[in-house]
């Protein structure tokens, strides 16, 4: 999937895989990030509407990210293996929405699967593309737990500056007129 | 009636407009690859030179790592002292600056939405705008949190306007 903007199909569906919820590691993450009682304590989550200790819903989606960072890692050296020179992720500017559908309990299996929606080249980061991402999880019955719509940035591949950038470009590396200009064209 | 939650402010104390200070917290080096190592490996958390050469122009702490300490200082802040039943989601979520090694953060949470639930009585439904910002008070982080709270009596009448 690190795939260079250009080459990336839409509404195609990536598997990226799935991962067993531990009591053990839902209480880790409880303690470390959301510590609330149904995320700690199994006889005090007993108590809530949810009937037993659930996994938070940030320790679901943290573990779909990594499964997605994997995935974009594992395309690189897919591509690398068949002699193409694989594309660049940025960093994300954010999410538009993500939606908690059930809880995940002790033993379910959550499988993950990543959907580009839509692409978009930047206005503000020339060079780089925004990609409009759904990423949903479904637990072993099947039960959607997660939908979320994420936004990312990813390189052009086909991407030459154009002439009043590159000479922006070849001027602020001129001292001291590199800082003004920076100071100038902030919006 | 809950034990864990009888003795807790309940939908029915919280209002609109309600401003919760978080607390602070500091991001070390160590802090931002140990949380990448295991959630979001990619070269620019995890290593200065990668990071120095990427859109971040230097080590940063992932997007999810301000996200998860941010819900913690709410989680402390409110969401433990309140009777809450847990987040159906977020929306709007956005990173405005990359938190660098050793920066901190800090912010507010505003109640900024309130309503019961029609088809569960016995729960209100309330929305929570964070404002994360760094150490020199620039905005770092924004979403709103949808969660749920007990309603102490779900026997009062719910107004028409609820869903």
């Amino acid at each position: 999937m690190t795939r260079w903007f250009e080459d990336i199909t839409l509404d195609e569906i990536f598997p990226l895989g799935s991962y067993t919820f531990t009591a053990e590691e839902i209480i880790r993450f409880g303690k470390l990030y959301d510590p609330q009682y149904f995320h700690l304590d199994e006889a005090e989550a007993r108590e809530s509407h949810f009937g037993g200790l659930i996994a938070s819903g940030w320790h679901t989606v943290l573990v779909g990210h990594r499964k997605m960072v994997d995935a974009l890692f594992a395309e690189e050296d897919r591509l690398r293996a068949i002699g193409e020179e694989p594309g660049l992720s940025g960093p994300s500017p954010g999410v538009n929405r993500m939606d908690f559908k059930a809880p995940v309990r002790p033993g379910d299996v959550v499988t993950y699967t990543l959907k580009v929606t839509g692409k978009r080249r930047s206005n503000s980061i020339p060079g780089w593309g925004l990609l409009f991402n759904d990423l949903d999880a479904v637990n072993q019955n099947g039960e959607a737990v997660y939908h979320a719509e994420l936004v990312s940035f990813t390189k052009l591949r086909d991407y030459r500056p154009s002439f009043r950038l590159r000479l922006l470009m070849a001027l602020t590396r001129v001292p001291g007129l590199g800082q003004l200009l920076a100071s100038r064209s902030r919006p | 009636m809950n034990p864990v939650t009888a003795n807790r402010r309940h939908y029915e104390d919280l209002a609109i407009g309600e401003t919760i200070a978080l607390g602070r917290t500091q991001v070390t080096k160590d802090m931002i690859t140990t949380f990448a190592r295991e959630f979001d490996p990619f070269p620019f958390h995890l290593d200065e030179k990668a990071a120095k050469a990427s859109l971040l122009g230097g080590l940063a702490a992932s997007g999810w790592q301000t996200a998860a300490l941010s819900l913690r200082m709410l989680v402390d802040a409110f969401l433990s002292k309140i009777a809450s039943m847990g987040s159906f989601g977020f929306t709007e979520l956005k990173w405005k600056q990359p938190l660098m090694v050793d920066d901190t953060i800090t912010g507010t949470a505003t109640i900024t939405s309130m309503r019961r639930s029609k088809s569960h009585p016995d729960r209100g439904i309330i929305v929570i705008a964070f404002d994360i910002r760094n150490q020199r008070n620039e905005p770092v982080m924004s979403m709103n949190l949808t969660n749920l709270v007990e309603v102490r009596d779900p026997s009062a009448p719910i107004p028409e306007a609820a869903e």
